[in-house]
C-alpha cells in the first residue's frame, strides 16, 4: 500500500464520524523505484490530505516532508520538494502492518502489501 | 459521443509520451527498518452494540447468503483460472480509459484479475475488489489493490477522477445493493467526474448461452438475501442443494410475476453442453471468435425475456482445481459438484442480468450525477455517468 492510497482511505464502520485518516501500524515498509512525474504530482498536490499524508510518512519512517502543506507556487520552484513528495507518496510502500481507526481503534490488516478493508457483519 | 466530449475536456491537458511502466516500475527496492509505534491504538473495551430491530432492517451493506455463496465463495475458488481467461480489453472500456486526463486517479472497484489496472499508463489505479485471491493476483503484477466492498467503499469522498464497474453489478443480488455500489461510484469521484458501468443484458446476443443458464426466481432469491430467512437454518446452509431438489419444477409460463412453483435449479437442469472452449467463450464479454446466433423458439425466448435472475456454471478443470482446499470443501459441503465427463468441478455464480432500461433507471435514481452516454455491446448494458460539477464563478 502506497501513501496515495492511504490519503484516501477511510474506515466505513457504521456510525463512525471520523475515519479519516487512519493511523499506521507499520511493521514492515519498503520502498520501490518510480518514474518522477511532475506533472502527476502537481495534479495530485490538490487533492492530498496533507496532515494525513505527513503522518502516514513518519509512521513509515520518512520524515522529510513539511509539517504544513505549502504553498501550491513551490509546485513549479521547488524541485526538491516535488521529489520528497514524490518519495513520499508513490515511493514507499507498506507491506505488513494495520491501518487504525482513529475513532473506534479497529485494525485493518496489511499483509504483503494488500490493505483488507472488509468490516465484521456487526460492523456494517 | 461521449468520446467527443472527453476529448474536448482534455484541452488543458497535452498527452505526453511517458514510460510505459511509469508508476510501477521496480529498478530498485529496498527494505526499509520502522520502529514500530509506541502509541496504544487499541480500544479493548468493546462498545455495547444493540442487536439489530428486526432483519428486515438489516442493512443495505450486509452481503447476502446467495452473493456469499454464489458469488464471493465461488471467485475466490476459480481466481487463478478465471484471471487466466480473462485478458481482452474491451475496447469500449479501454477507449474511456485511453480518453481520460493525463494523471488521472482511476478507481476500479470490483476490478476482478485487474484486467484494466494501468490500461492508460498516464494514468494511476486503484483497484479493489471483495475477493482477495483475485487481489493478490493484481498485485502480484505491481499494481496498487485493496480488499473492499464495492457497495461500501473504504474511500473518502471525491478523491478519484474517474471510476469504472466493469460487469460488477450484476452479481448484487438486490436493486437497493445494486442501486447503492452505483451511488458509492458517484460519491468517490471529483466533481465532473465520469464513471463507466457495464453489467450483463438480459438481450444475449448469443441466445443459445441461456441454455447454460439456470434461471432462478425472483422470489427464491429474496428467501436467500435476509438473515431471518429460513434458507439461513444449518441444515440447509451446510448442504445447498439439498432444499433445491425438494422444490417442484416450474410451470413454463410466460407470466412475469406470481410464479406458484419455483424452479428447481441444480445442475442436472443444465443441458450437457458441447466444447469446454465454447462455454469459456461463453462466459468472457468479448468472445474470441465471431460466433453465429443460434434461432431460439418464440416461447422459450418470451420466458427467457423476463427472467433475470440465473446462475451461470464455471468448469474448473480438474487439473486447476486444488487438490486440498477451496474447491474439496466446494464439493463436500454441495457448493460444487463434479463432472467426470468434462473434467471439471462445476460452480455456480449468482447473477442479475440487466434488461434495456434498468441500468439507466437505476442511475437515474442517483441524485447529483447524469447519463452522458449508454449503449449497448457484446451482451453488456453500458452507461458513463458525470457527477455534478460544482459551480463554480
Amino acid at each position: 500500500m502506497r501513501l496515495i492510497t492511504h490519503n484516501m482511505l477511510s474506515c466505513n464502520i457504521k456510525g463512525v464520524a471520523n475515519g479519516f485518516p487512519l493511523l499506521i501500524e507499520a511493521g514492515k515498509v519498503i520502498e520501490k523505484e518510480v518514474d518522477f512525474n511532475p506533472d502527476f504530482l502537481r495534479h495530485m498536490f490538490a487533492k492530498i490530505e496533507w496532515k494525513a499524508l505527513v503522518e502516514g510518512a513518519r509512521s513509515m519512517g520518512y520524515a522529510e516532508l513539511p509539517e504544513d502543506s505549502p504553498d501550491a507556487t513551490v509546485l513549479d520552484s521547488d524541485e526538491s520538494f516535488l521529489k520528497k513528495l514524490h518519495h513520499a507518496l508513490l515511493e514507499l510502500h507498506l507491506e505488513e502492518g494495520a491501518l487504525v481507526c482513529p475513532e473506534t481503534g479497529r485494525k485493518f490488516p496489511v499483509n504483503k502489501g494488500i490493505p483488507n478493508m472488509l468490516l465484521h457483519e456487526d460492523e456494517v | 459521443m461521449i468520446l467527443d466530449v472527453l476529448r474536448s475536456i482534455r484541452t488543458c491537458y497535452r498527452r505526453r509520451n511517458l514510460p510505459s511502466c511509469g508508476f510501477y516500475s521496480t529498478s530498485k527496492m529496498r527494505e526499509v527498518k520502522v520502529k514500530a509505534s509506541s502509541r496504544e491504538f487499541i480500544n479493548e473495551e468493546e462498545e455495547e452494540e444493540e442487536n439489530e430491530i428486526s432483519s428486515s432492517l438489516s442493512s443495505v451493506k450486509s452481503t447476502p447468503e446467495i452473493e456469499k455463496k454464489y458469488v464471493h465463495r465461488v471467485y475466490d475458488a476459480i481466481a487463478p483460472h478465471f484471471s487466466s481467461t480473462r485478458f481482452a480489453k474491451w475496447p469500449k472500456v479501454a477507449a474511456f480509459l485511453e480518453s481520460l486526463p493525463c494523471g488521472s486517479v482511476i478507481l476500479d472497484a470490483g476490478c476482478g484479475n485487474g484486467k484494466y489496472l494501468g490500461l492508460n499508463p498516464s494514468c494511476f489505479f486503484i483497484g479493489c475488489d471483495i475477493s482477495h485471491p483475485l487481489i493478490k493476483i493484481c498485485s502480484d503484477k505491481g499494481q496498487e489493490v485493496l480488499v473492499a466492498d464495492a457497495v461500501n467503499l473504504p474511500y473518502r469522498e471525491e478523491f478519484g477522477d474517474a471510476a469504472i464497474s466493469i460487469a460488477v453489478l450484476h452479481h448484487l443480488s438486490t436493486e437497493n445493493r445494486r442501486k447503492k455500489a452505483i451511488e458509492e461510484l458517484v460519491r468517490v469521484v471529483k466533481p465532473g467526474g465520469f464513471v463507466l458501468i457495464t453489467v450483463w443484458a438480459v438481450e444475449q446476443e448469443d441466445t443459445s448461452l441461456l441454455n447454460k443458464w439456470t434461471p432462478l426466481s425472483p422470489k427464491y432469491v429474496e428467501e436467500w438475501v435476509g438473515p431471518g430467512s429460513p434458507m439461513n437454518s444449518p441444515r440447509v446452509r451446510n448442504n445447498p442443494f439439498f432444499s433445491l431438489e425438494s422444490i417442484p419444477e416450474t410451470e413454463v409460463s410466460t407470466k412475469e410475476h406470481k410464479v406458484e412453483n419455483i424452479p428447481c435449479f441444480g445442475l442436472e437442469s443444465i443441458p450437457e453442453s458441447e466444447e469446454s472452449t465454447r462455454e469459456q467463450k461463453a462466459e468472457s464479454i468479448i468472445p474470441e471468435s465471431k460466433e453465429s446466433t443460434i434461432p431460439v423458439e418464440g416461447t422459450l425466448e418470451t420466458l427467457k425475456k423476463n427472467q433475470q435472475e440465473y446462475f451461470v456454471p464455471w468448469h474448473l478443470p480438474y487439473h486447476r482445481a486444488e487438490v486440498s482446499g477451496a474447491s474439496a470443501s466446494a464439493l463436500a459441503s454441495g457448493l460444487a459438484k463434479k463432472d467426470d465427463r468434462k473434467g471439471a468441478v462445476v460452480y455456480n455464480r449468482y447473477y442479475h442480468v440487466f434488461s434495456e432500461g434498468e441500468l439507466e433507471r437505476l442511475a437515474s435514481g442517483v441524485g447529483n450525477a447524469m447519463i452522458v452516454d449508454r449503449f449497448y455491446d457484446k451482451s453488456n448494458w453500458c452507461i458513463v455517468l458525470q457527477k455534478a460539477a460544482l459551480n463554480q464563478d
